[in-house]
């Protein structure tokens, strides 16, 4: 019944554009990875960037943030990065009522910052949005609705606008950067790229060589969350975070 | 040659001695367009470009049959009646080797719909196409053409400028007309808030939705007040008129001017 | 609430003119957001003309339109998405309904979507017993208000803080504040609770990509992604010519349509979603379903001189820089489409004759087209319409608007084809003209239909002498 609902549409469109020559009628898309110079030229082109030219990058994205409210905190090492961050725990308050608790992703660099310790030490539960049962994850889910801060990394980020590019993984959970209040991301210098144009390049190649591609969702995140819709006074911190830190690794 | 004439008709008289005594040589010679608005109520708008063009020496043609170029017409969706006038205008015009008109609507309509109405019919098209490309707008003409930035003109006042959409958006014009300005001596020149934003005359727009057409205005008057200038000087009648319909009403003492009598002072 | 309520634009113009709130919320927000668009495309890195590549790039969509559709489908259902082609309004609901009755659906969130106002989805939902909530906070304020948007990006913009203020403490039972922050946190604690609770997110989609098979949703609030990763079932409603070809093409118009929309390099959420979360991800929606809706764009699809209006993605930008639009705001087009693309799109849709105000009442200035992101045509398309209005079109159904005016017309172009009687019509009016009443060498006065322009203004009267009668002086005395 449906595939009629599709044939009737679709043949309608055809019939709608029957008067388009054939030369106008083609599509650009095909899954070969050799349609593009300009992308070979492009990864080429992150793959040699030296440290200077990426804390260059780093630099852009730290000026751009800064319109928009957002941190870019560069450290110098995972080390350095789990105390910044105890700290913030230490000093902020939750939404309501005074119970604290932190979720994260199930993620290398974030496993690396040694968190669970850290916050033990102040009595901050931390949870990994990690499963191996639906009991676990129903749990988990109500633990991130309450959370008070979310950590998670990021595939790329982007210089230019001072974006996160966060793709969905298991163990990373899309909410943990979008229902609490804070939310913090660590990412390491190598991951920063120069403009979109840069990250589609990459996502090409991903379409190609990854059977996952972009993901199921794919997010771009470009500093806290915002409106205007008050008498076009901008007031931060809406349905998303309010307040967000990005710590790069710069080894 | 140089007999005696009664004084009514003396400037024209050193026109005519000027040209023949060779002490101004014949640079250009154009065919005039003159908009219906500036023949039947500003007059004085085409005196001053014929003044300034004689100064300039550049010959003058005027076509006496021509009347309209249609614009009113098709802008109001009436397409049927807007073709005759624009035949007409393509007969009568297609002879002539460069054609002025001081409106820049009149020139968008020329330049950018005559080919449009035309669309179905190649030859005429053809036609139109070929009188678009020799029919240029006052300033344009005079800058871009006649390569005059500087017309030895002076004005002693504030003055700001409105940039009318069809010839700031439809011919691409505002360079020219604020160079021109630019190079009037003792003038002193003001930049209007939102110069180039609408002044909502719209041909017929401005009695059929008449309240909306009133408050744009509203807002335009308030930038030209906010300049402190004592003339607003445009390319367009029809926004000059709008504009001066307004100004009069509140009573107020600011002039209105097309760039072509700034110039010819 | 009427639905359409397009004939009214005289009446609702007249009143939003004279609403000082109202015109300076619109004054502010063209300052703004107008300017700053226009920079925005001069910032871009390949400079402003990306605005033709865009409009290439949409063009080519839409002459592929059928293609690039069946592309994305199938891609979707690779992945266990639902797609389903909505001829209609009714057909989209009603596929809604199904898919909200068999899950026992009680509560829905909603992402701003034009196209589901356009087709009144919130009415549908809430008469089978569905409760509805719109979550960007523009659009939740007018929910709560009972009212329709008046812009498309910022729906609520016609309030005051304070109108807001006293709209919570009735239906929130918050204790009154004016205060934009603490009213935005009251929407978010109440809202928080619905996306938690919700069965169904609902979303539009402003570009999906062909190539990859994803829509891609934008926000700035974060709504949009509350709605589509919370609740079990997502479900997106796409105008059917909202997408491009290859991610070439989306990276493009992504980046034209956040500078466009609200002069950002990017909204802060972009979110390109391919299909359901899966069974080892911890959130995300269980059932994914696509609703690709026609209501009328296939027509436009067929008709070359229309087309083009499909390339359109809703940004809003020429809200933001038209003059009329800036007087009248967005509830005098009486439909979910207000402002130039409102102008256009609303006549195609819901019958040109019945819309006739919308695309006669403007003067053409042309600002819409020249900051544009994808540089539509649009007044071409006014003109386009106000030709059917003036002589009538049968494909469009469009019977002739006025007949006097044609006649009107007629009479016109018959005098402007003989200069004698060209000078003996403007002779007559010079006679007549007296008549009227002066006021310092002005017109102070004029009868219908004239009177429009005298209400607010003076006419300058038709010179005594025309300047062909003065050239023809100076002619005959050059050769005494």
């Amino acid at each position: 019944m449906n595939a009629s609902h599709q044939n009737i549409f679709l043949t309608k469109l055809e019939a709608a554009l029957s008067d388009v020559p054939g030369a106008l009628r083609n599509t650009r898309f095909s899954a070969s990875d050799a349609k593009n110079d300009g992308d070979i030229e492009t990864l080429d082109r992150i793959r040699q960037r030296t440290k200077k030219e990426r804390l260059a990058l780093l630099d852009r994205m730290a000026a751009e943030s800064r319109e928009i409210n957002l941190n870019v905190l560069p450290v110098t090492d995972v080390d350095a990065a789990g105390i910044r961050i105890q700290q913030l725990v230490k000093e902020k308050q939750p939404e309501q009522g005074t119970e604290k608790h932190v979720v994260a992703w199930q993620h290398s660099l974030v496993k690396s910052l040694n968190l669970k310790n850290r916050f033990k030490e102040i009595s901050v539960p931390i949870y990994f949005t990690e499963f191996s049962n639906p009991e676990e994850k129903t749990d988990l889910k109500e633990r991130i609705l309450h959370a008070f801060m979310g950590i998670t990394s990021a595939d790329f980020c982007i210089a230019d606008s001072a974006t996160m590019v966060l793709k969905t993984h298991p163990g990373q959970a899309r909410s943990v950067s979008l229902a609490p209040p804070i939310h913090v991301a660590v990412i390491s210098l190598e991951q920063i790229l120069a403009d979109l144009t840069e990250l589609y390049a990459l996502l090409r190649k991903d379409l190609t060589h990854d059977s996952a591609g972009l993901t199921r969702c794919m997010t771009f995140i470009t500093g806290p969350s915002k409106t205007a819709d008050i008498e076009a006074t901008m007031v931060y911190g809406v349905h998303g975070p309010r307040e967000v830190y990005i710590y790069v690794i710069t080894g | 040659m140089g007999l005696v004439f009664s004084h009514r008709f003396c400037h024209i008289r050193s026109v005519f001695a000027h040209t023949l005594n060779g002490s101004l040589i014949v640079s250009y010679s154009v065919t005039l367009f003159i908009q219906c608005i500036v023949d039947a109520i500003y007059p004085e708008v085409g005196e001053a470009m014929v003044r300034l063009f004689s100064k300039l020496g550049v010959a003058m043609a005027y076509p006496e049959d021509q009347t309209c170029c249609g614009q009113p017409a098709f802008n109001s969706g009436f397409r049927i009646e807007a073709k005759k006038a624009a035949r007409r205008f393509i007969e009568i015009f297609e002879s002539a080797e460069t054609i002025v008109c001081p409106s820049g609507s009149c020139v968008n309509m020329v330049r950018n719909h005559y080919p449009e109405l035309f669309k179905n019919e190649p030859p005429w098209q053809d036609r139109a196409h070929r009188v678009a490309a020799k029919t240029f707008e006052f300033s344009e003409f005079l800058v871009d053409v006649l390569k005059r930035k500087d017309v030895g003109a002076s004005f002693d006042g504030k003055v700001t400028y409105h940039e009318s959409c069809h010839l700031l958006r439809g011919i691409g014009v505002s360079r020219q007309p604020r160079t021109l300005i630019a190079n009037v001596k003792n003038i002193e020149f003001i930049e209007m808030p939102d110069a180039d934003r609408c002044c909502g005359f719209g041909g017929a727009f401005s009695v059929k939705y008449a309240d909306i057409s009133t408050a744009i205005l509203s807002d335009k008057i308030q930038s030209i007040e906010a300049t402190g200038a004592d003339v607003v000087v445009g390319c367009d009648m029809g926004c000059l008129m709008n504009i001066q319909g307004m100004l009069s009403k509140k009573g107020s003492s600011v002039r209105v001017m097309h760039l072509a009598e700034l110039l010819a002072r | 609430m009427k639905h359409i309520a397009t004939e009214d634009y005289k009446t609702q113009a007249k009143t939003a003119v004279r609403n000082r709130v109202l015109q300076g919320a619109l004054a502010g927000l063209q300052e703004r957001l107008g300017k700053g668009t226009a920079l925005a495309y001069q910032n871009l890195p390949e400079g402003p003309d990306l605005r033709y590549k865009a409009h290439d790039i949409r063009m080519h969509a839409i002459h592929n339109l059928d293609i690039l559709l069946k592309q994305l489908t199938e891609k979707i259902r690779q992945r266990g998405g639902h797609v389903f082609f909505a001829e209609s309004g009714p057909a989209a609901a009603a596929y809604c309904l199904n898919v909200a009755r068999k899950h026992d659906v009680k509560l829905v969130v909603k992402g701003k979507s034009m196209v589901t106002e356009e087709i009144r989805l919130n009415n549908a939902l809430i008469n089978d017993g569905i409760e509805v909530y719109e979550t960007d906070l523009g659009e939740y304020i007018i929910q709560l208000a009972g009212e329709n948007p008046s812009h498309i990006l910022a729906p609520a913009i016609h309030k005051t803080r304070e109108d807001i203020g006293r709209l919570f403490t009735e239906k929130l039972n918050i204790p009154y504040t004016d205060d934009p922050p603490t009213l935005t946190q009251a929407a978010r604690k109440a809202l928080r609770e619905k996306f938690f609770a919700a069965d169904m997110g609902i979303s539009g989609c402003n570009i999906a990509c062909a190539e990859t098979g994803h829509i891609t949703v934008v926000s700035n609030e974060g709504n949009i992604r509350m709605a589509s990763t919370l609740p079990k079932i997502h479900m997106v409603f796409m105008g059917m010519e909202r997408i491009v070809d290859s991610l070439e093409d989306h990276n493009i118009l992504l980046r034209m349509l956040c500078r466009g929309a609200s002069a950002q390099k990017l909204a802060t959420y972009v979110s390109n979603i391919a299909g359901p979360a899966l069974d080892d991800h911890m959130d995300g929606p269980e059932e994914f379903h696509l609703v690709i809706l026609d209501n009328g764009r296939s027509k436009i699809l067929a008709d070359k001189d229309f087309r083009e209006m499909l390339c359109c993605v809703r940004c809003g930008a020429c809200l933001n820089v038209c003059p009329v639009y800036r007087k009248i705001g967005g509830h005098a087009y009486g439909f979910a489409y207000s402002g130039p693309v409102g102008a256009v799109v609303t006549p195609l849709l819901i019958g040109i004759n019945r819309a006739r105000h919308l695309c006669q009442g403007e003067p053409l200035c042309g600002a819409c087209r020249d900051i544009c992101p994808i540089n539509i045509d649009l007044p071409r398309m006014l003109l386009e319409l106000r030709w059917k209005l003036a002589n009538g079109d049968s494909a469009w159904q469009v019977h002739r608007e006025n007949n006097l005016e044609k006649m009107t017309h007629q009479l016109w172009s018959m005098i402007i084809q003989n200069r004698k009687i060209y000078d003996v019509t403007l002779s007559a009016a010079r006679f007549l003209q007296k008549l009227f009443p002066r006021q310092d060498k002005m017109i102070s006065r004029m009868p219908p239909p004239l009177n429009g322009w005298t209400d607010s203004r003076h006419m300058k009267p038709l010179a005594q002498t025309p300047f062909s009668k003065k050239w023809k002086q100076r002619q005959s005395s050059k050769k005494q």
